[in-house]
């Protein structure tokens, strides 16, 4: 079973392909490394801080979204909102404490995102029309619960969330720490295995036998406790929240996991590889403005170098087949 | 009854069943109040359909060919800074500069898709990311105000108190769409390579063609979109239009647009449109609360996923069986016992 799993990208033939391919990312990764280590302010403490701070929040939603990918399922549009719902969940139920609150709001956003995940997996409903109804039915059900307005923390606890262990914020080793649980699942459990096998062939996966319902919505339920996490993170920076707090973050977490490498079509990738994408996302940020760019050069040059990408990884696992 | 009720929701009829349910249960809501069944509504619903539906055209015939355009809003964003920019004397030539932006990236992303041979969400999102930089670069980061105030007021006029000439507007391009594509080859060769791309290549016709031009029509219609709405509020920002992409995908599914390719046609993405702002001024009419329109449009959306999805005939006779099984178990087990005493 597990040699079954493998994706079958070990052909003598394609090894000069994959050899192109891994060469042009390590040059790209080298590039960017040489261009911010050149940039006077790059490796102060105070804009590493702001980096790993920065890439705590996209970066969780990112790792998410990696398993959603993975298993064939493109992307979500309501990781954003899940996240900004989960942080609600988060704030309104701190008056349990921090570690209950914690939980409760993971809960939520993993059985928010079970759900959808059962009706892509057992039903083949088609997974971006799922995540668009998910997305206007949070935005509805935030809007019914809380009456349109903002979060305040219902107890103590967030100051948690703010601190550092030995000088590194607790946000991003909440972060690491979900990119090495993400990997370890991805590439060391079996579930991560049938992942991998109903994305890049889910009627092979099926002909063998393989539950795809239940795996698809455990991928989904990752991707939920995955956005609930970053969604606590980002309650926890602002102090307060609502549904606007994770506009956007579907886009930029896409954005990071197709710029680390991991195949739109499905059947590849890793949480690892969308850990690097996260990094060159936001060191380019970063360096772009520490040179100076104003923020709208800011935005358009990374957007054609996400655009670079994104064509250079494609047109690689094309060739690779 | 039966075969009506089969009728009344097969995929070419159901975006217009939705729509007139959509009316009648708002209808039933309102109890004669009048303050749905009004012209001010029809008038509301119009301008929502101006903004929402171009987007929603342009998005769905990406969704015909089996591509997915995301980078529909970034279009909208660019085409709107541009028209705003460059049309203070000519609104026709800013409009056109805008527009022909639009068909521009359009053509890009489609040449980049085919010729390449990309997955066009990917490149889409990189496209819209692309457009939304070169938007804020246009604009100086900042809202640019548009000084010709009377093309604002002149594009929101009434013509008969229903449409606006932005509404009117709207509607003539779903009217060209929909007789390009009944009465051309256009739509029929669309459908053929939405439906499947192998086929069609060996039947000699040229599906890389057919994708470049639905990018370049898509990046066309949600470029008109922006222009429209950015001149008849006399301001354009490159910020706060990237919500529009979740509203215009459902609209286009609700619409009978399918999203695995070659089904659905422009008015009943027409209908389906009009099916999503009837229910948002229609509520607000009634004087519901705006989430309720929230919370409805993503249940249907939801039942749709759930009745598109390709298992669930599958799911269905296998539940049969197992009652009908189930049943003819439970039977026997009581003949025999009742063959017993």
């Amino acid at each position: 079973m597990s040699e079954l799993a493998v994706p079958g990208r070990r052909s003598r033939r394609l090894l000069g392909a994959r050899q192109l391919g891994l060469t042009i990312r390590v040059a790209a990764i080298a590039a960017i490394a040489v261009f911010a280590l050149s940039t006077p302010g790059f490796l102060s403490p105070l804009s590493i801080n702001a980096l790993l701070t920065a890439i705590s929040f996209v970066g969780c939603v990112a790792v998410g979204m990696t398993f959603i990918t993975l298993t064939g399922n493109i992307m979500s549009l309501a990781l954003g909102a899940t996240l900004s719902a989960s942080a609600l969940v988060f704030l309104a139920s701190l008056s349990f404490g921090m570690v209950p609150a914690f939980l409760i709001a993971a809960l939520f956003g993993t059985v928010i995102t079970a759900a959808q995940g059962f009706l892509v997996g057992y039903f083949r409903a088609n997974p971006i029309l799922v995540s668009i109804a998910a997305l206007s039915l949070l935005l509805g059900g935030a809007a019914f619960a809380t009456g349109g307005h903002r979060i305040y923390p219902g107890g103590a606890g967030i100051e948690f969330f703010k601190a550092r262990i030995a000088g590194v914020p607790v946000n991003a080793i909440i972060f690491f720490a979900t990119v090495i649980v993400g990997q370890f699942v991805m590439s060391w459990t079996r579930i991560g295995r049938l992942m991998t096998m109903v994305g890049s062939n889910p009627r092979a996966a099926i002909a063998a036998g393989i539950d795809i319902t239940a795996t698809i919505t455990i991928a989904y339920a990752i991707a939920g406790a995955c956005a609930a996490i970053g969604g606590m993170l980002l309650a926890a920076r602002y102090g307060s929240a609502d549904m606007e707090l994770g506009a956007g973050y579907d886009y930029s977490a896409i954005a990071a996991v197709l710029v680390g490498g991991t195949g739109i079509s499905g059947g590849s990738g890793s949480a690892w590889r969308t850990f690097i994408g996260v990094i060159v996302i936001a060191v380019l940020e970063v360096v772009l403005l520490l040179r100076g760019f104003s923020e709208q050069l800011q935005y358009l040059i990374t957007g054609l170098i996400v655009l670079g990408v994104i064509m250079l990884h494609a047109l690689g696992e094309r060739r690779q087949g | 009854m039966k075969a009506s009720a089969r009728l009344l929701l097969s995929p070419a009829v159901r975006p217009f069943t939705i729509m007139v349910g959509t009316i009648a249960a708002l209808g039933l809501i309102d109890r004669g109040t009048g303050y749905f069944f009004s012209v001010g509504t029809i008038f509301s619903v119009m301008q929502l359909f101006a903004t929402l539906g171009l987007v929603a055209l342009g998005l769905g015939l990406s969704m015909l060919v089996r591509e997915f355009d995301l980078s529909v809003a970034g279009m909208m964003s660019l085409a709107g800074c541009i028209a705003v920019l460059t049309g203070g004397t000519s609104p026709w030539l800013g409009a056109g500069l805008g527009v022909g932006a639009g068909v521009l990236s359009g053509l890009l992303q489609g040449l980049i898709i085919t010729r390449l041979g990309l997955s066009s969400v990917g490149v889409t999102l990189g496209g819209l990311l692309t457009l939304q930089g070169l938007t804020y670069v246009l604009a100086g980061n900042q809202t640019v105000s548009y000084p010709n105030m009377a093309v604002a007021l002149g594009l929101n006029a009434p013509i008969a108190h229903l449409l606006s000439v932005r509404s009117a507007a709207a509607l003539a391009v779903f009217m060209v769409a929909a007789l390009v594509m009944t009465f051309t080859h256009i739509g029929r060769d669309i459908i053929a390579t939405g439906s499947d791309r192998r086929a069609s290549r060996i039947a000699g016709l040229n599906t890389d063609r057919i994708v470049i031009g639905v990018f370049a029509a898509s990046g066309a219609a949600s470029a008109l979109a922006g222009v429209l709405l950015s001149y008849s509020l006399g301001a354009a920002s490159p910020a706060g239009l990237s919500d529009v992409l979740a509203p215009a995908a459902a609209a286009a599914i609700v619409g009978g647009v399918s999203v695995v390719g070659g089904r659905g046609n422009a008015l009943g993405i027409a209908a389906g449109v009009l099916t999503l702002c009837i229910l948002r001024s229609g509520l607000s009419a009634i004087g519901v609360p705006p989430f309720v329109h929230d919370l409805v449009t993503g249940g249907i959306l939801l039942v749709i996923a759930v009745l598109d999805a390709p298992d669930l005939a599958r799911h269905m006779t296998a539940w049969r069986f197992s009652r009908a099984e189930r049943l003819a178990h439970i039977f026997s087990k009581e003949s025999r016992d009742g063959a017993a005493t």
